[in-house]
């Protein structure tokens, strides 16, 4: 009772279990086109930013110079327009550059020094334009200084301010007065021009990220579309509307479209390769079960019975065992690393030397080293393990086993591995037989075909070719396979 | 011959145990592996069959471990796959011959007596010793060309004695390798069984086949004549 309520229990939650892992929504890694975009868009913000900041900041000095170089001027045409009186004291010009005598022009004057405006003696003077103003221009200077600094925040605003100490020197009476001249001018001008060429850099610089962008996107998309066809071509491939990958992709995919066609194609003939093994299994046991059968609804009992059964019973075993070998064989080769010959053949024939002890055959490897079987491990193992067990049962005392690898057109490798042995060899009209019966349904399970059967089918599922001639070299059988690299 | 018996299958291993048992083998059987390794290392054996799909320790490992520690009997393998990467496997392991399920009963046997046969040195299936000429295949005695009727353990210990012509055989290693454990040991039934066979291999006493060292076993005193291919 209790185990059952337990064991109940456990049934319920694991589908819990599995529907709250369900749950939890698995992260899918970015697209290739957001990553490239996102990339692209920070390099590009980067970029455009560092831009803008470098134009607006040369802009800015460019706006500074321009307005240093102005008051400077100012400053000289106040030089130019004026005098010192006998008194040693500057007089002010009568008239100053227009926009100094109105007031709000945002232009101010002032000059700290001995001044004598209208007779009256100060230490001072500022233009009519700075009046009533709370500005810094009280400061003197030494002589020939020069500063240009702002923007300054004062009561009356932000200003620039251009400062000059002049050695004014006194006509005919020798000497000079010292004079600082302080030229301002508001902020406001300098930085509404600013303001103009900022906002029409951020519109050009803005266009332009989005012109590349969108170039970038297009771009992508192009590029990409050979991708999504893959994934189409995959898709119908896999609905069954096409046979394959198209061969027209770009170079770099193209290889990987080979592949894949590769992939499809050996998956077909495996699939095709599988059901034909069902069909035969299912076939070629049918015909053992039916004399079996007939043998009992025949009313047929004791020996007679019993050898038929025994009979039947070998067959259906032979059958199964073959039809097993043969799926296990793969026919890989798309993937598989290359195999050398050699040492997959030592380990066959230190077995056979241990299984055939009696028969003293003395096994001869001519191996070149280059030669590769370019498929699976367990494949090579099948075809040397059943032509060299089948040499050691035949021969008197030698069985040679031979692997070159000759060069193709394209200059790629292929194999041809040669089992020969000196034992009675096989009559040529008995090939064509021996061959045929390894190629028909359910016969060629008889006897020792069964070796040979599977020889064929692994030679046939790596498109090679099965040749059975008489040895030269030593006068019995030789077994010849040849496999193209695809 | 001694054989141990490593299968997991209860059917096949009982049946394939009565079998050798009546086949004049002395049988010990194992279920899985570990007991195989704890049987295989006690027991001085002539042979063993071990199947490779074994609960506890497979019969790769255990083919590995026999070796490991230095049993050097013929190992002969029962599997149910065909394919040549377990046969190459398993020989690499150790193992001396193989079998692939289903099998023929008097195909194991024609190989266990090939396997004990061959590690004892003899190459061929008949062994002649002057002319005393024992066929394992047919399991028959010829005394220059008269066949001679022995019993069946009178022919064991007489081809156990052969096998190792001209070694001495004490009685403990005659007695391990030819009775089943149960058997009274302390018996004097072995010498009945050299004396039977003396008589019956040599009526008149002038081949003088089996040398009793005294207080030590047995020696097959005919050198071998077998010719070995």
């Amino acid at each position: 009772m209790n185990a059952g309520s337990v064991s109940a229990g456990a049934v319920t939650a694991d589908p819990a279990h599995k529907l709250l892992l369900a749950a939890v929504p698995q992260r899918r890694p970015l697209s290739l086109q957001a990553r490239s975009l996102f990339a692209a868009g920070v390099a590009l913000a980067a970029f455009l930013g560092l831009t803008g900041f470098a134009l607006d900041q040369a802009i800015y000095e460019t706006l500074r110079t321009a307005l240093r170089d102005r008051l400077q001027s100012y400053a000289y045409t106040y030089i130019a327009n004026s005098d010192v009186a006998r008194s040693r004291r500057w007089l002010p010009p009568e008239i100053g550059p227009g926009p100094f005598d109105r007031p709000d022009s945002g232009l101010y004057a002032a000059v700290v020094g001995p001044v004598d405006v209208d007779g009256v003696k100060s230490e001072s003077w500022r233009s009519p334009s700075a009046l009533g103003k709370d500005l810094p221009i009280a400061e003197k200077l030494k002589r020939g200084e020069e500063r240009f600094i702002g923007p300054l925040d004062t009561p009356a605003g932000k200003i620039y301010l251009y400062s000059l100490g002049v050695d004014w020197e006194v006509p005919n009476r020798g000497g000079s007065v010292d004079l600082t001249l302080h030229v301002a001018e508001e902020a406001g001008q300098l930085e509404a021009q600013r303001d103009v060429f900022r906002r029409t850099l951020l519109v050009y610089l803005g266009g332009l990220g989005a012109l590349l962008l969108l170039l970038l996107l297009a771009t992508l998309r192009w590029s990409l579309r050979p991708l999504r066809r893959v994934a189409t071509d995959l898709t119908r491939v896999e609905r069954g509307e096409r046979e394959q990958l198209s061969d027209d992709y770009p170079l770099e995919l193209s290889r990987l479209a080979s592949n894949i066609n590769q992939f499809i194609d050996s998956e077909r003939v495996h699939l095709s390769r599988y059901r034909n093994t069902l069909a035969d299994l299912a076939h070629s046991l049918k015909t053992p079960l039916a004399v079996m059968r007939n043998e009992l609804d025949s009313g047929e009992s004791g020996e007679e019975l019993r050898w038929t059964v025994l009979e039947q019973v070998g067959r259906m075993d032979q059958i199964v065992a073959y039809q097993l070998s043969r799926a296990a064989a793969t026919g890989h080769t798309t993937f598989a690393a290359p195999i050398p010959i050699e040492p997959l053949a030592e380990e066959v024939v230190t077995s056979l030397e241990k299984v055939y002890a009696e028969r003293r055959v003395l096994c001869e490897f001519d191996i070149d080293p280059a030669a590769r079987f370019y498929g699976e491990q367990g494949d090579l193992l099948e075809l040397l393990g059943n032509l060299l067990e089948n040499a050691f049962k035949w021969a008197q005392a030698r069985v040679l086993l031979t692997a070159r690898a000759p060069p193709d057109r394209d200059k790629r490798r292929g194999l041809v591995l040669v089992i020969e042995d000196d034992g009675p060899g096989i009559p040529q009209d008995k090939v064509e037989q021996m061959l045929q019966r390894g190629v028909r349904g359910d016969e060629r399970v008889q006897g020792h075909g069964l070796g040979l059967a599977i020889v064929q089918d692994l030679v046939k599922a790596y498109r090679g070719s099965l040749e059975v001639t008489r040895s030269t070299a030593l006068g019995g059988a030789a077994f010849t396979l040849r496999f193209e690299r695809n | 011959m001694r054989v141990l018996l490593v299968e997991d299958e209860a059917p096949l291993r009982e049946t394939l145990a009565a079998r050798l048992k009546r086949e004049g083998f002395a049988v010990d059987t194992a279920a899985d592996g570990e007991e195989g390794l704890y049987l295989g290392r006690e027991v001085p054996f002539d042979v063993a069959i071990i199947d490779l799909g074994l609960p506890k320790m497979s019969g790769m490992e255990l083919i590995q471990e026999l070796r490991a520690v230095g049993q050097r009997f013929p190992i002969l393998i029962l599997t149910a796959r065909t394919s040549w990467q377990d046969k190459v496997t398993g020989f690499k392991h150790g193992a001396d011959d193989y079998l692939v399920k289903p099998f023929h009963v008097e195909e194991l046997l024609a190989r266990l007596n090939a396997l004990v046969r061959r590690a004892s040195g003899w190459t061929k299936p008949t062994l002649e010793c002057g002319p005393i000429v024992l066929d394992t295949t047919a399991q028959t005695v010829k005394v220059a060309n008269a066949p001679a009727d022995l019993t069946s353990y009178e022919y064991k210990v007489l081809e156990y004695l052969m096998l190792h012509a001209g070694e001495l055989v004490s009685k403990a290693d005659l007695t391990e390798h030819i009775y089943q454990q149960d058997f009274d040991r302390d018996s004097n039934v072995l010498e009945v069984f050299i004396g039977r066979l003396r008589r019956k291999l040599d009526p008149d006493n002038s081949l003088k086949p089996i040398e009793t060292v005294r207080g030590r076993g047995y020696r097959f005193a005919i050198a071998r004549s077998d010719s070995n291919g």
